[in-house]
């Protein structure tokens, strides 16, 4: 699920950007020409049938489950209006907290791991060295695998690998698999989480840097600036925007987690690493359709506040710059 | 209030009509013209699908009327929201189901001469999940009996009889572990092997399964600390016993899995596995001579408690929305077929549910044969709880180091809770 | 304006660091750092040679647990097993087919609607479909999830057709801005004089604009490429059809039939990353700058 949530992400960075430049562009532009002219019925041929499509697709089955929030529907047979039933008993539930603490608190360390080590890397990569590009096309790679493929393969790492070396070197804590340990197990997944996303914060935080003119290092290099300082002070701040926007994409793509805990632990153990959306499927699976639905419409509205938010965030932004 | 599934229906018609031309193109292949009834056949046990794929290409051949397609995969729950279940299902019988069931998902098969011939304490089984008045919805196929599957060698090498009380089962622990020997392999990593294994076995050995349920589902949101069973009450000291047998596993048991286990057992690398006889035949493949036997875990100092577990590990059913009922009733007769069920039973170890069935042979499941014939049996208590509840997940946690009175009184809560919203 | 910047910005940006690297002295390549990374670098690459190394041995040396061994015999035996257990050849066609729709769909359908939204954005229906449609970047999958695997049952889409068009639609919003953003930037001078000529809007779309919008469809594409490719919640969740599933759910699914084989499980894993790695070998340059130029964006 990580490679979709960048553009879906990404994009709501500029969605401010084009909703506010959009109008005033247009009246300016294209239209003014024709004026009043009847819009050409082909244009309505090339946006009605989408926007169906679209209805059909995403908003009536948002309405739908919502709906359904509010009925004790299994999935099967009748069922029955039961008003505020379902999320009453979503509040005092402790699976389901769990699982949004757990998901809240494995998005917030994952963006910060990926982030300090992807902005490292591209300084690194943009830096005087050779191999530029070769080594640049090496980091992208796990970009294009799937997730829950290369979740196996350090699922066998993490509990076969690693065992067999501690067992061999006579390093204990490395005996027991990681994934096996309630405590630990987040570990596991937020390492392979990273594996998987720095290529996109990489790539981003590439551009980011390339777009800083050489001169101002040049300044700094003649007041004897610290490579330390260089990047603390000059770097930084120049690219916090795109440090921005890697967080926000990278944020909302991981509350979504649920490819990689498929492959790595399956929520376990116990319940340790179940996710939102793991919660949501398992639920229902169990024959608990309505009151998962609950639970989704919940998760909605915490993502529609934390996109609000990050409106507001790079709005503010915008009116810095 | 609003009428029911008028929403639905008027969803569903907008969309097809909309959709139209992508269902024509896609969807009901069976709708039209002549041919045979096409049926679907879920049958999702891993170990099986080759003999029922074998047994279904068999039918497909002998008759011309039905063809039966089979589907080892899909998602039981979402079939049922689709409006599209599998047309005739034959799988392990669990909560899950029991709650289509009583909602009216499974069709009465009462009728069906094959229903007459199920073993009436096997089919109260099915009943103690629950039941749909005035249907049998489900036909129990093979019953699972499940125990210590022990290493024959190993126990006579250390000079040791199959356990009959508490006491003995520790007593042969620790002289397996004096003499070197890993008592007990357990595969913690994947949740049902505790739960159905240790968990089950000591719980359901000390515990009255059928009527400690009936009193739960009684309580139902009043289960809790106060109330006069509950998970914390009557199974904290089975768990407690579970987690003294736990001791004496291999130390990697956290990271192991089911498979690895049946690997692990069959190079002798322990003497006991807790484990159904669907391990039986996974252990065979890597040691095919290895000599096994099986006997129930004694949970309490007293040899008449001794009970197997069993759970219904097969039981068909025929949803009552399908739409090649005849069709699909005369795949559940050939399926049905007393020989059909004893080749069965045979090659899976599995115990018959019919009055004539044939006994079981195999020397490996036979220490269990005279508890099932005398009914000394329970259905797993982990198989009894709600599936939105992870039952399993829990003890997995409590074998990992939990605390079990808090984990067993976060199940309680669980538990009434979900009365709630029922 | 903006996207401009960022589509010069790799120009530039070469220039930039070779100016500075002319001015700061050629030879001073940082080995240090250098070291640094190559070590970075294997922790990318150690996943995929165990994966290629196990996938070679044969099934008794696999459970020896030393992931690192070279294969010694190398064994291919693993890969026969797998293509036959998980039926890959069908998985493959599945994924390939709901992959190439999801990205021939998706440029089409945005496209189409970008340029009817920014050409009539001062009416009211397109303005405000642009927002709507926008909007369905709130709604992850997981929130509407189940609704859909009922819906999709209903109308008989719960196949990989269904899969195709609900990966479409997720896709649209993002694709959506990204195409009008191209779009008011495409001088209008242009098409009037295609207009002039005769040229209906039809014909103005196709021979004109469409190919204009190359590169950003480009873009959309990869990002439609890697969201369908790889996406497992999805199929694992509308296709009821085990038999029709794709790629990363078919491992799933055989995850526990593998059980100990691991030369086995890990030829298969090598047979369902393959195919977008070479994807990617060959287009590395596009997917780069695509991505970067999509997530920039604003």
């Amino acid at each position: 699920m990580t490679t979709p949530t960048i553009p879906a992400a990404a994009a709501t960075g500029s969605l401010l950007g084009n909703a506010e430049r959009g109008p005033t562009d247009h009246l300016a532009g294209a239209p003014s020409r024709r004026g009043k002219a009847k819009t050409d019925p082909v244009y309505y041929l090339f946006l009605i049938p989408t926007l169906i499509l679209f209805t059909l697709a995403i908003t009536l089955p948002a309405i739908l489950g919502i709906f359904y929030s509010f009925t004790n529907f299994i999935g099967f047979g009748d069922w029955e209006l039961v008003g505020f039933t379902n999320y009453i008993a979503v509040f005092s539930d402790p699976a389901i907290l769990s699982s949004y603490l757990f998901t809240f608190g494995f998005s917030i360390v994952t963006v910060l791991i990926v982030n300090a080590i992807a902005f490292l890397l591209a300084v690194a990569l943009t830096s005087r060295i050779r191999l530029k590009a070769p080594l640049r096309a090496i980091f992208v790679i796990p970009m294009v695998i799937s997730g829950i493929v290369i979740a196996f393969v350090f699922k066998y790492l993490f509990s076969n690998s690693l065992p067999a070396l501690g067992a061999a070197t006579g390093i204990p804590w490395l005996q027991e698999s990681i994934l096996a340990n309630e405590n630990l197990a987040w570990i596991g997944i937020v390492i392979v989480t990273a594996w998987q996303s720095i290529p996109g914060a990489l790539l981003i935080y590439i551009a980011g840097l390339l777009s800083i003119p050489g001169e101002v290092y040049e300044a700094a290099d003649i007041d004897g600036a610290s490579t330390w300082v260089r990047l603390r002070s000059i770097t930084l701040p120049l690219v916090a925007g795109y440090v921005l926007i890697n967080i926000i994409l990278g944020f909302k793509g991981y509350l979504n987690a649920y490819d990689i805990i498929v492959g790595l632990t399956a929520g376990g153990p116990g319940t340790a690493t179940r996710s939102i959306a793991m919660t949501i499927f398992t639920g229902f699976t169990g024959g608990d359709y309505a009151y998962q639905m609950a639970n989704a419409t919940m998760f909605f509205i915490i993502a529609v506040l934390i996109s609000i938010l990050q409106l507001r965030i790079s709005r503010g932004k915008a009116a810095l710059s | 209030m609003l009428h029911r599934k008028s929403l639905l229906s008027r969803v569903s018609m907008t969309v097809a009509a909309v959709l139209g031309t992508s269902i024509a193109l896609t969807g009901c292949s069976a709708i039209g013209g002549g041919g045979p009834t096409e049926i679907t056949f879920h049958m999702s046990k891993p170990e099986a699908i080759g003999f029922f794929r074998d047994l279904t290409a068999q039918f497909n051949e002998e008759q011309s009327d039905v063809h039966v397609t089979l589907d080892t995969a899909s998602n039981l729950s979402a079939g049922f929201l689709r409006g599209d279940p599998p047309d005739v299902g034959l799988l392990n019988y669990n909560m899950e189901m029991s709650r289509f069931m009583e909602r009216g998902a499974l069709s009465d098969l009462s009728d069906m001469p094959e229903a007459a011939r199920i073993r009436p304490d096997v089919q109260e089984l099915a009943d103690q999940y629950s039941t749909y008045p005035g249907r049998t919805s489900v036909l129990p196929y093979s019953v699972a009996a499940a125990s210590v599957i022990y290493n024959v060698q190993m126990f006579e090498d250390n000079g040791l009889d199959v356990p009959e009380t508490w006491d003995e089962l520790i007593a042969i622990c620790e002289t397996l572990q004096d003499a070197g020997i890993t008592p007990i392999y357990s595969t913690f990593s994947e949740p049902w092997t505790i739960a159905q294994g240790l968990f089950d076995y000591t719980a359901g050995g000390s515990v009255d399964v059928a009527d400690f349920f009936d009193q739960m589902n009684e309580l139902g949101t009043e289960v809790g600390p106060e109330s006069a069973v509950s998970f914390e009450k009557n199974f904290t000291e089975p768990v407690e016993k579970m987690m003294e047998l736990a001791a004496y596993t291999n130390d990697d048991a956290a990271s192991r899995s089911y498979g690895d286990g049946n690997v692990a057992f069959a190079k002798g690398e322990a003497a006991m596995l807790m484990q159904g006889p669907w391990a039986l035949g996974e252990i065979a493949k890597t040691d095919e001579d290895l000599e096994l036997g099986t006997f129930p875990l004694p949970a309490t100092d007293d040899p008449n408690d001794l009970k197997v577990r069993v759970n219904l590990d097969l039981a068909l059913w025929v949803p009552e929305i399908g739409d090649a009922q005849e069709a699909s009733r005369e795949f559940v007769s050939y399926l049905m077929q007393q020989d059909v069920m004893d080749e069965y039973n045979a090659q899976f170890l599995g115990f018959g549910t019919t009055t004539d069935a044939a006994p079981a042979e195999d020397e490996r499941i036979l220490g269990m044969q005279e508890y099932y014939n005398d009914g000394r049996f329970y259905l797993g208590p982990s198989q009894r709880v709600h599936l939105s509840i992870p039952t399993a997940n829990y003890v997995q946690a409590i074998a990992t180091g939990a605390d079990i009175d808090s984990t067993l009184s976060r199940l309680d809560a669980d538990w009434a809770r979900l009365a709630l919203r029922e | 304006m903006t996207q401009e910047a960022t589509r010069v910005a790799p120009a530039t940006a070469t220039s930039t660091s070779t100016r500075r690297r002319g001015k700061v002295g050629q030879e001073t390549t940082n080995w240090p750092l250098m070291v640094v990374l190559f070590l970075c670098a294997l922790t990318v690459l150690l996943p995929l040679y165990v994966t290629i190394s196990m996938s070679m041995k044969s099934s008794a040396q696999s459970v020896d647990g030393n992931a690192l061994s070279l294969p010694a015999p190398v064994d291919l035996s693993g890969f026969a097993r797998a293509w036959e257990l998980t039926n890959f050849p069908v998985a493959f066609t599945i994924t390939t087919l709901v992959t190439l729709a999801t990205v021939v769909g998706t440029v089409l359908l945005a496209s189409l609607a970008s340029y009817a939204i920014v050409r009539n954005w001062e009416r009211r229906l397109f303005r405000w479909s642009f927002f709507y449609l926008l909007a369905a970047m709130f709604v992850p999958f997981t929130v509407i999830a189940l609704p859909q695997i009922q819906l999709t049952g209903l109308v008989g889409l719960a196949n990989p057709v269904g899969v195709t068009i609900l990966h479409i639609m997720f896709q649209l919003s993002f694709s959506i801005l990204l195409f009008t953003a191209f779009l008011r930037s495409i001088p209008l001078e242009l098409e009037e004089s295609a207009r002039i000529d005769g040229a209906t809007t039809w014909q103005t779309f196709w021979q004109l604009i469409f190919p204009l919008l190359a590169p950003m469809s480009a873009t959309v594409a990869i990002f439609a490429f890697l969201a369908s490719w790889n996406d497992f919640m999805m199929p694992s969740l509308i296709i009821a059809d085990a038999s029709q599933q794709t790629i990363p759910v078919v491992q799933n699914i055989f995850q526990t039939q593998f059980s100990s084989n691991y030369n086995v499980s890990f030829a298969s894993y090598l047979m369902a990353m393959a195919p977008a790695i070479v994807v990617y070998i060959f287009t590395q340059r596009w997917v780069m700058e695509g991505v970067t130029q999509g997530a920039v964006k604003g």
